[in-house]
């Protein structure tokens, strides 16, 4: 079959790929992306929360507002903010937390960061280890791969969800025993430490799937057999290949450690007070969905907007790293 | 073939065997004095360390161990003297907080978790296929954007929030349906599926979003194939093309993933369970978290990892019909 | 009773009986809905998994002893099943009457009527009593029960029927004679209010031939109007009619309507809601609380709603422990009760709902040993820190006792259960001994530990909360329980204090003193005492809500338990 048939069957043909300009695939990539405006959307969103978490503590103190101070007086006997909407007032641009009136904006702010951290870092742990267990075992084959396989069986075993929940308390009390700062960092840790623990897993067998079926391609095949190592075929050749599947992987875990991590504070395992997390204040909004409805939706669309930003900018960065994503053939 | 679902059978016995060594060392370095538990306000000492020794903590704990192996297949006794009693094979223990032989706690939760799981499946992957399906054949267009974004909500949020919105949305903002209260399918079918539909949503909802972008990539993937490609050169119906060429590569990733969560499910939908009041085998550990019912919490570990040892082996065994080329090696 | 319920926000609650007739706003509380009359289904939502025990010489919590006494374990006295202050009053219920005292309060004598039966019929005889008694002495098998058979009975290392030799069961059977309809108990030391203690389920008969030990929480025979019908752990528990319950020998149950239904496993947030909109089945329910953030929606928004919620106090006094032997200073432990803000805690736990500032460990619905007691100088009446005399009385501290105040200034082992409010409540304590040089050292238990590990002589703890609700209404069930080295919830550790000589035997003499209103006036005496030398430190006279359907009637609130009085509830 020659390449011009090829082309004839093709319905549309980017003008990237007919220019015979010859740009790097790094190039072409941007490009593409540039041209995806609800990515770049995306992306700004993303930056915009990176950086209110980041500066949370300047914001802070430029607004006046604080995630710690009590404000009784913006409750009422009951506990509950007074006014409507959750106690908006220009003093407390989102309202305040009801039993003990602190300012919602302050907290979702810090809590942004704690919420970013878990997410971040336990994604780059996860995805890292993960991936390059899966190629390796993918690729190697043989004793190397069963028992790496068996591993991971043995870890899939367990029902992660109830093990989390039930080793929080002996499991941070031993991180502590072992130097780790006693209260949030010591929860913090076990939270990042024991998703990657399980969750590494979830990767590396993708990620082996489909080394399994890539190293029979024929472009490894020709590539092993002009003589290139393994380091080469898995960077140079694997590698490039599975990022489809693993930005897929990225941009849904972010979210869901978000997630975890607000499950777990919604059962009490989570950040300790005062520190503000999403999750212990989505946990904690949930009981006020009659008295302060506002106080439900707020962390819950903070989340959302988070969540939808990630999906779109994976989606969009898959699109463009990938170098058929302009061929339609069946549309 | 056959050596092939032989020797994945066997090793998924081993590994049983491993996976309940493990629970048992890792729930022995848990703090909590099991013994203390057992009972309440009037706690003294003395009480304690009687108990230690009547319910066998003070043994060592290979030997705990290998008790509860054995009762798997001869059953244990409990108590002495008038007060004796006996858990049938094949026992996984006695929770002393809900009176009642483990097994026999499983055997009755079990049911539930099963009818969530199930149609829960049901729904998440006509959902999550359909969807991603959709979203793959009008890539770039409107359906596409709203397919993945619709399911990019479900995975965002905690299963508990959305479960709490579903249920106030639909039962007290809407007042749609009635407030969730499990009855047997067999007993008050009505109940059953008014009570089972918020649940069975909230988790498709959730999990919708996975199969989604799955089906949806990988559909794309498949598209894009050379062997797609060959087929439309060679003329075949585009219908054709898509289900013997395209959906079955794209099913590869979808099939292990599918299996694993169904698996997962059925060791409990914790959060699901508890929010909607089933009374299902994942509420029943929550519970024995927090109470330190050992013997529960092993039970239950147990149970989960059964099916998802289970659901690898068969997956793996999917996958090598599936894809002929892993089988040839 | 303790408070068994730590994680949730939810209390037992106890009404006071001036206010169960004046508040509730407008509802009915004893009288005014008509008559009741006979039928239907009531229904009880809880959020808990199952009844804690429904084993009559297991069950200690308030509501379980309100709900199983009143539906099916009936027992030698019990307690009036009427609102107000009469619900405090005892009656004889298998027992013809309220029994016999001999031998100076030694010897309990009470004669059991006829046509008392259990669920299939055979009659209840002397010793089935006698056996029911027995078995809470197997504290190995019947756990988590009132020990009060076992340390008033005169017998020596009785260790329960299933395990007793032939000896040890004779010598049980000398203590507790049966002679034909009569039961006679021995005790070890006058009890001037023995018959109270029989109202407990301690005293209730169970038959030996179907007594399945550790399994009889489940399936207890019933000897009162019903009966189990099923019961699904985190589902549902079904009582239907006893056929067999004679109406004749019951002057105090009424059971009115044909079948109770205890609903598990339910979500808190969707309890509220299912009372407020009264809808469907829930017309014929009552719930076993109010969350605190629904306070507000029940009490001051629909007026329909509210006539059928009520605001009562709790059986209960919460207090803090301190440890009498490492803070052996007085004057330590009175800057560590001026300082706190007691007004910031309440409001952390939700409010003026929540109590009120307590003066004591007898709570004035005790009204015989109720007096108000003087607080120490300088406590602010309206529960705000009083810095300055902390701050005095800290620094009297220093040259008086320097160890001790040493200690307060390097750390005080501050024990919690990790919860939320406990959370909010520790930076409040963190807060207001700061202020005065004090510093706290938290230990965080697990909420299901906690008793368990304060309650080990082992622990190391310098302060650590407590609530008590006394057993039945009588300061002999609070003072010496909290406060002497035999009681069972001692937490202040106060034995080697100077004045505990004098104390105990204070505390025996009005123990065995008959009359009990001068009884009455030995116990405020003790506990102001008590609150002389702040062994702990007074807490919060503790309230609690209900609510209930539009369509129950009889729903006040049973005064010894702080619980409906379900056996009672009828369907309008």
């Amino acid at each position: 079959m020659t390449d011009a048939l090829l082309d004839a069957v093709e319905t549309e043909a980017s003008t990237n790929v007919a220019s015979i300009e010859g740009k790097s695939p790094k190039q072409l990539a941007w490009m593409r992306f540039r041209r995806d405006r609800f990515a770049m959307v995306a992306a700004g969103v993303i930056a915009f929360y990176i950086i209110c978490a980041a500066f949370a503590p300047l914001i802070c103190k430029v607004l006046g507002i604080s995630p710690y101070e009590l404000d009784g007086d913006a409750l009422n006997d009951f506990g509950l903010p007074k006014g409507s909407f959750g106690g908006i007032s220009s003093e407390h641009w989102l309202g305040v937390e009801p039993g003990t009136g602190r300012d919602i904006l302050a907290r979702l702010l810090y809590g942004a960061r704690v919420s970013l951290l878990v997410g971040f870092v336990g994604t780059i742990l996860t995805t890292t280890i993960g991936v390059i267990i899966g190629v390796f075992a993918g690729y190697r084959r043989g004793r190397v791969d069963a028992v790496i396989g068996r591993i991971m069986d043995l870890t899939l075993a367990f029902p992660s969800f109830l093990l989390i929940i039930a080793l929080t308390r002996p499991f941070t009390q031993r991180l502590e025993s072992l130097g780790v700062p006693e209260g949030n960092p010591a929860r913090l840790t076990y939270i990042v430490l024991v998703l990657a623990t399980f969750g590494w897993v979830y990767v590396a067998r993708v990620v082996r799937g489909q080394t399994l079926s890539l190293r029979e391609r024929e472009f490894v095949e020709a590539a092993r057999a002009s003589g290139a190592g393994t380091g080469h075929i898995i960077f140079k050749q694997l590698l490039p290949n599975l990022w489809a599947p693993v930005i897929v992987i990225v941009s849904l875990s972010l979210p869901a450690y978000v997630a975890t991590e607000s499950t777990l504070s919604f059962l009490g395992l989570g950040m300790l007070p005062p520190a503000a997390s999403w999750g212990v204040m989505l946990g904690d909004s949930v009981k006020y969905y009659r008295a302060d409805p506002t106080y439900l939706f707020i962390p819950g669309t903070a989340l959302i907007i988070l969540v939808l930003a990630f999906n779109i900018l994976g989606d969009a960065v898959r699109d463009a790293l990938d170098p058929k994503a302009d061929r339609q053939s069946l549309s | 073939m056959l050596l092939f679902i032989t020797r994945r059978l066997l090793f998924a016995l081993m590994l049983l065997l491993a996976v309940s060594l493990f629970t048992y060392l890792l729930f022995s370095i848990l703090p909590a004095d099991p013994a203390a538990l057992t009972c309440g306000k009037n706690c003294k000492p003395e009480i304690i360390a009687a108990n230690r020794v009547r319910l066998g903590y003070d043994k060592p704990i290979l030997e705990q161990y290998w008790n509860f192996l054995k009762g798997i297949f001869v059953g244990r006794d409990y108590g002495t003297g008038a007060a004796a009693f006996s858990c049938p094979a094949p026992s996984l223990g006695y929770s002393f907080s809900q009176h009642e032989c483990v097994t026999t706690l499983i055997a009755r939760t079990f049911p539930v978790t099963a009818y969530l799981s199930i149609g829960a499946l049901i729904m998440w992957m006509s959902l999550g296929v359909g969807l991603g399906s959709i979203a793959a054949l009008k890539k770039g267009k409107w359906q596409d954007k709203a397919a993945t974004t619709f399911s990019a909500i479900g995975v965002s949020l905690p299963t508990f929030y959305i479960g709490l919105l579903v249920l106030f949305s639909f039962c007290i903002w809407l007042r749609i349906l009635p407030f969730p209260k499990y009855e047997s399918p067999f007993v008050n079918p009505g109940a059953f599926f008014t009570t089972m539909i918020l649940p069975w949503s909230t988790l498709a909802v959730l999990s919708a979003a996975s199969y989604t972008r799955l089906t949806r990539n990988g559909m794309l993937e498949a598209m894009n194939e050379d062997f797609v490609r060959l087929g439309i050169a060679k003329g075949l119906q585009r219908r054709t093309i898509l289900r013997k060429y395209v959906l079955r590569s794209a099913l590869v990733p979808i099939v292990t993933i599918a299996g694993l969560d169904f698996a997962a499910l059925l060791g409990g939908a914790i959060i699901t369970e508890s929010v909607f009041s089933l009374p299902g085998m994942g509420r029943m550990s929550i519970r024995a978290v927090v109470e330190s019912d050992l013997p529960v919490l092993v039970g239950t570990t147990m149970v989960a990892a059964v099916f998802i040892v289970l659901a690898n082996v068969i997956v793996d065994i999917l996958y090598g019909v599936l894809d002929p080329r892993v089988r040839a090696k | 009773m303790t408070k068994r319920r730590i994680i949730g926000a939810v209390s037992f609650a106890l009404v006071a009986s001036v206010l169960a007739a004046a508040c509730g706003g407008g509802s009915d509380s004893s009288g005014g809905d008509g008559t009741p009359k006979k039928g239907g289904t009531i229904r009880i939502l809880t959020s808990g998994e199952q009844i804690a025990h429904l084993d009559p010489q297991r069950n200690y919590t308030g509501t379980d002893l309100a709900f199983a006494g009143s539906t099916m374990h009936r027992s030698l006295t019990s307690y009036k099943y009427e609102a107000g202050d009469a619900g405090s009053e005892i009656a004889g219920d298998l027992a013809t009457d309220t029994g016999t005292a001999s031998n100076e309060g030694k010897t309990w004598a009470f004669t059991l009527r006829d046509g008392i039966t259990f669920e299939d019929g055979s009659a209840i005889t002397c010793a089935d009593v006698s056996y029911g008694v027995s078995r809470s002495f197997a504290t190995d098998v019947i756990t988590d029960g009132p020990t009060y058979a076992i340390s008033y009975i005169d017998v020596e290392d009785y260790p329960g029927p299933y395990k007793a030799t032939a000896e040890q069961q004779t010598a049980y059977d000398k203590a507790v004679v049966c002679d034909g309809n009569t039961i006679t108990f021995n005790l070890k030391n006058p009890v001037a209010d023995f018959n109270y203690t029989t109202t407990m389920l301690t005293f209730s008969p169970v038959p030996k031939a179907k007594d399945n030990g550790e399994g009889y929480d489940m399936n207890p025979v019933s000897s009162g109007p019903y009966k189990i019908e099923s019961y699904e752990v985190g589902k549902a528990l079904t009582l239907v009619r006893n056929e067999n319950w004679n109406a004749e020998s019951d002057d105090l149950r009424k059971a009115y309507a044909d079948s109770i239904v205890y609903e598990f496993g339910l979500e808190e947030a969707t309890m509220d809601e299912r009372m407020i909109a009264d809808a469907g089945d829930d017309q014929f329910a009552v719930s076993e609380g109010i969350q605190p953030e629904n306070l507000q929606t029940i009490f001051e928004g629909d007026e329909a709603v509210k006539a059928r919620a009520i605001d009562y106090y709790d059986p209960f006094v919460s207090y803090t422990n301190l440890n009498n032997e490492t803070l052996s200073c007085y004057e330590v432990r009175k800057a560590i009760y001026l300082a706190l803000d007691r007004e910031a805690l309440r409001k952390a736990s939700g409010g003026p709902y929540t109590g009120d500032f307590a003066d004591g460990f007898v709570k004035p619905a005790l009204a015989l040993d109720y007096a108000k007691a003087t607080l120490p100088e300088g406590l602010n009446e309206d529960g705000s820190a009083n810095v300055e005399a902390a701050q005095a009385a800290a620094d009297e501290a220093k040259t008086k006792c320097p160890d001790v105040a040493a200690r307060a200034a390097s750390g005080l082992n501050f024990y919690y259960p990790d919860t939320p409010i406990w959370q909010k409540a520790l930076a409040i304590w963190q807060d207001n001994l700061g202020a005065i040089g004090f510093k706290i050292k938290p230990e965080a238990v697990e909420p299901s530990q906690y008793w368990p590990t304060v309650m080990n002589p082992e622990t190391e703890y310098d302060i650590a909360r407590g609530g008590w609700a006394p057993d039945w209404a009588n300061a002999s069930t609070v003072i010496p329980e909290l406060f002497t080295t035999g009681g069972g919830f001692n937490l202040t550790r106060n034995s080697k204090d100077a004045d505990y000589a004098e104390f105990e035997s204070l505390v025996n003499a009005a123990r065995t003193n008959l009359d009990r209103t001068a009884q009455g006036k030995q116990w405020q005496e003790l506990n102001q005492y008590v609150v002389d030398r702040l062994w702990a430190l007074p807490g919060t006279f503790l309230k609690a809500q209900s609510i209930w359907g539009s369509k129950v009637g009889n729903t006040f609130q049973w005064g010894p338990f702080g619980a409906f009085c379900f056996g009672n509830l009828y369907v309008k």
